[in-house]
């Protein structure tokens, strides 16, 4: 027999000793994992390459691990619908009724507040795309003057801004909390420009948010069609400053330059003639519930959101409070009482929804991506306060599939989901912004079948 | 069947195991190994034993054919039958999806190969191209080539060990030294190391991310996430052409050496001595060699960007491959034209002088890596413009992170001869230490890493 003496007692003792480790009691650190050892004896064909993520109805969503607290559901509910006890959405639905049959300038415009995700127009340039797909296309709606992170951005939109001192609620803060609609504020003397290109040159008009304030400075507005307007910021006290212009047919692309002292401005919206659907994707990096009820001056962001007089607003922030769970059970729900409070003061007319975080993955001991622990437990607050405020609810966490959602798409191919189990891959935000699209649109279907608010 | 799977050291076992029992028949030894070969490929998938015996019988014969044949356009044919058979088993795997969505075709899924064939391809070209340039003979064994041909821990990923190397090895019937035995373990030991406590660490830990979603982080932090990337995919590869030469090792087999610190190269000619030896060899010697235009002052330099860009492309059908292989093209021309114009005289020895070559000549590869991991061109771009957005800021990278990636860097320059003496001193100590200290290495596999087996990055080429 030839077999090598010492390299085959070592592989021996190797083997003897990994086998003890599995099984022996000792300490954890000193124990092979079960999971390890029966993988030697694993001979069964290669796992093929994970197919594609569909969108999965509740009958197929996976069961939750082992790490998902438990809960006991407020009712029985179905995932891919929007839980509107209330019937608050009926607001919204009637605008879309009236933008479906055409009635002259029936425009429905949705608020949708978000953080990261939201920030990159993801999820909603897909909502955007398929209700405009449907309803018609009222115009791109609001775009905040510069980038203040080089992850913003909106689908279609080229955005290029110099000169301005960037104060966003999430980080830097204007110190008076005047952030405007969007949460960030821009303040430049002569010399600061920004340029928007917008998807197409069908825009009929355009509207500048600013700050009205004594010794307010001048900008002017230019299309690539022609000179669009002038606009001096003074006024006699500090308010929210609108100016709207009618843009030259053809225009493309506008450029915004300081011409005299300082302005302060916080965004430029663009809209089309309707009938049509303006969806305005509000995302702030890092955002969370408390940013916008600390940080946004509450006088004027009430101001503004009644200037915009949107049908929908939609709420959709959890995924940043996720690292916070003692936070969670103590300060959340009362913070997002007040955020909804305050809302629902600004605009007691418009549908209001709460729409809930996606599922946050993370590596658990054993290196298995799961659902962080507290994100359900997020998703039930929400659904609870919604519901006892009066909003409608749509649980994002539960449509996508779950917990353990993360983990799929994570392994899916193509990917769905970033490195970071958190930031959805553009598959998995068209998936979601679907989703919350098929939502709405099931529950406008009950709407026009006389249903609505029938759980 | 990753090399670095737990179901593969199992495996490896059973064959050393088997393989020593039966050495002293060669016959049955030679059958174990293909035995070996085609399991490991039956464990991605069925087709392949539809595939690779057909292609490797193919290949003997035309060996034989072409040692026999004359005429030089027999010859001539008969080699060119081989190449073609060849490239079609390399491209099926990446090619043909795309050929197929191309054309429109509906659904292509049931023709994506799990395992690239690129390897086993180079493998079998290398063989009846040598016979067909009188470099080698044919055997006569068909045993013995088609154990050769796909020797199993060649497979994923290579080294691409020329057949004609290879074949004499199994005629030699010696047994394994304890030196020789335990070099293997430490090679295997080492080449998990590289693989789970570094390269998984760093991509998991930061690169991925960076890669994915460039613009949501900082430049400081992609900066960061791109220079790890460069060690990344050092260990990663390296790691596994470690447990490939242990495995082989440990059968007796020995395979060529495929990196040789390859960030210590002064130029991208030198980087190239020092990165995927066996890759850039086969590149120099049935590639470029071939290409027209040797005797003429321009064409060697195109042909070098030529058989680079082709090396590019064979990485994947996406521009970025073509870009990278470009960008290492043009670096070699430019190299090659710089040396064509200072003769004979050799860089300075100067320590502050080389030192700065080889910044600059790391700098160039890092340049490159970015377009070779990036998902696409325009990922690509966005990572360049966030590295120069000149945004600081370092939330993302932790302290562990920076310890792993400290280590990585340090285990890369280490002088060698600090690699060597450890690995004498494993080989040196008795068969318990050995067996202890790959236990260590297991333990601390399952403590640190945590991540599960990633699939070597080079084994979907």
């Amino acid at each position: 027999m030839a077999l090598p003496k010492k390299t085959s007692l070592a592989i021996l003792t190797f083997g003897v000793m990994t086998a003890g480790l599995g099984y022996a009691p000792g300490p954890p650190w000193l124990r092979l994992r079960e999971t390890v050892l029966t993988q030697v004896l694993h001979f069964g064909p290669e796992a093929a390459p994970p197919a594609p993520v569909a969108a999965p109805s509740p009958a197929s969503a996976a069961p939750e691990s082992r790490r998902v607290l438990a809960r006991t559901p407020l009712e029985q509910r179905d995932a891919r619908q929007i839980l509107d006890p209330a019937g608050i959405m009926s607001h919204f639905y009637e605008s879309l009724a009236r933008t479906e049959r055409k009635e002259p300038r029936a425009v429905t415009q949705v608020l949708h507040y978000g953080d990261s995700p939201v920030t990159a127009d993801s999820i909603t340039a897909d909502a955007r795309a398929i209700l405009q797909q449907r309803f018609g296309d009222a115009g791109h709606g609001f775009v905040l003057m510069a980038k203040p992170w080089a992850w913003y951005g909106h689908r279609g939109v080229g955005l290029r801004g110099s000169g301005w001192r960037i104060a966003a609620a999430t980080q830097s803060r204007a110190k008076d909390g005047f952030h405007g609609l969007g949460g960030v504020s821009f303040e430049g003397g002569v010399g600061a420009s920004s340029t928007i290109s917008l998807p197409d040159n069908r825009h009929t008009g355009m509207e500048v948010q600013f700050l009205q304030q004594p010794g307010g400075g001048a900008f002017h507005l230019e299309g690539n069609a022609g000179p669009i307007g002038d606009v001096s910021t003074d006024g006699e006290t500090e308010a929210p400053g609108f100016a709207s212009f009618g843009l030259p047919s053809g225009t493309g692309r506008v450029t915004l330059s300081v011409t005299a002292g300082t302005v302060r401005l916080f965004g430029w919206s663009f809209e089309k003639k309707g009938p049509g659907v303006i969806y305005h994707s509000l995302g702030l990096n890092g955002a969370q519930v408390q940013a916008v009820l600390w940080y946004f001056n509450a006088g004027q962001w009430t101001i503004e959101l009644r200037h915009m007089h949107p049908d929908l607003v939609v709420i959709n922030y959890g995924t940043n409070e996720s690292v916070f769970p003692e936070y969670i059970e103590r300060q959340y729900p009362g913070e997002l009482r007040k955020l909804i409070e305050r809302v629902k003061t600004a605009l007691p007319e418009s549908s209001v929804l709460v729409m809930s975080p996606m599922d946050r993955g993370e590596r658990d001991s054993s290196g298995d991506i799961v659902t962080m622990p507290i994100l359900p437990r997020i998703v039930d607050i929400q659904r609870k306060v919604a519901v006892d405020e009066g909003c409608a609810f749509f649980d994002t966490f539960d449509a996508m599939g779950g917990a353990g959602t993360m983990a799929r798409w994570y392994e899916s191919q193509p990917r769905m989901v970033s490195a970071d189990f958190t930031h959805p891959l553009p598959g998995g935000a068209a998936l979601v912004g679907r989703l919350l699209d098929d939502a709405l649109m099931r529950g406008y279907a009950r709407f026009r079948a006389g249903t609505i608010g029938v759980q | 069947m990753i090399l670095s799977s737990p179901g593969y050291l199992a495996f490896l076992v059973a064959v050393y195991l088997l393989f020593w029992l039966c050495r002293a028949n060669r016959l049955a030894c030679l059958g174990l190994i293909l035995l070996a070969n085609y399991f490991f490929y039956a464990k991605w998938s069925l087709v392949y034993l539809g595939i690779i015996p057909v292609a490797s019988s193919l290949d003997f014969c035309i060996a034989i054919a072409l040692e026999r044949a004359k005429h030089p356009f027999v010859r001539r044919a008969l080699v060119t039958a081989s190449v073609f058979m060849n490239i079609v088993l390399i491209a099926s795997a990446r090619y043909v999806p795309l050929l197929l969505g191309l054309a429109g075709a509906a659904t292509h899924a049931g023709w994506t190969l799990p395992l690239s064939l690129s390897f086993y391809g180079f493998q079998a070209m290398t063989y009846t191209i040598d016979v067909y340039r009188r470099d080698a003979r044919a055997t006569r064994s068909l045993l013995a080539y088609l154990a050769t041909v796909s020797f199993f821990p060649t497979t994923l990923a290579g080294p691409i060990t020329r057949p004609a190397a290879l074949l004499p090895q199994w005629e030699k019937n010696r047994s394994l030294a304890p030196e020789e035995g335990g070099r293997a373990l430490f090679l295997i030991g080492v080449g998990l190391m590289k693989k789970f406590l570094i390269a998984d660490y760093l991509a998991e830990h930061l690169i991925n991310r960076v890669f994915d979603l460039p613009k949501l982080y900082s430049g400081s932090e992609v900066l960061v996430g791109v220079y790890a990337y460069a060690f990344q995919i050092y260990y990663d590869f390296s790691g596994y052409t470690d447990i490939a030469l242990g495995s082989a090792l440990l059968l007796g087999i020995r395979l060529p050496v495929n990196f040789n610190q390859p960030y210590l190269a002064e130029n991208i000619a030198d980087f190239w001595r020092r990165w995927h030896i066996s890759l850039s060899n086969w590149l120099r010697d049935y590639l470029y060699f071939s290409l027209p235009g040797k005797r003429t002052r321009a064409m060697p330099y195109l042909n070098l960007i030529v058989t680079f860009a082709i090396g590019g492309i064979w990485h994947g059908a996406n521009w970025n491959f073509g870009v990278w292989g470009l960008i290492h093209g043009v670096g070699l021309a430019v190299t090659r034209g710089w040396q064509a114009v200072r003769g004979k005289k050799k860089p300075s020895a100067n320590l502050a002088l080389r030192t700065m070559r080889i910044l600059a000549a790391f700098h160039f590869v890092v340049l490159s890596w970015i377009f070779f991991r990036a998902s696409s061109i325009a990922t690509a771009r966005d990572i360049l413009s966030q590295i120069f957005s000149g945004t600081v800021e370092w939330s993302n990278i932790t302290p562990e992170f920076v310890v792993v990636f400290s280590f990585a860097v340090a285990g890369h320059y280490i002088p060698k001869r600090w690699y060597e003496r450890s690995q004498q001193a494993f080989v040196a100590v008795p068969f318990y230490a050995q067996a202890a200290a790959l236990v260590l290495l297991a333990l601390a596999i399952q403590y640190v890493a945590g991540t599960g087996a990633a699939p070597f990055i080079y084994s979907k080429f």
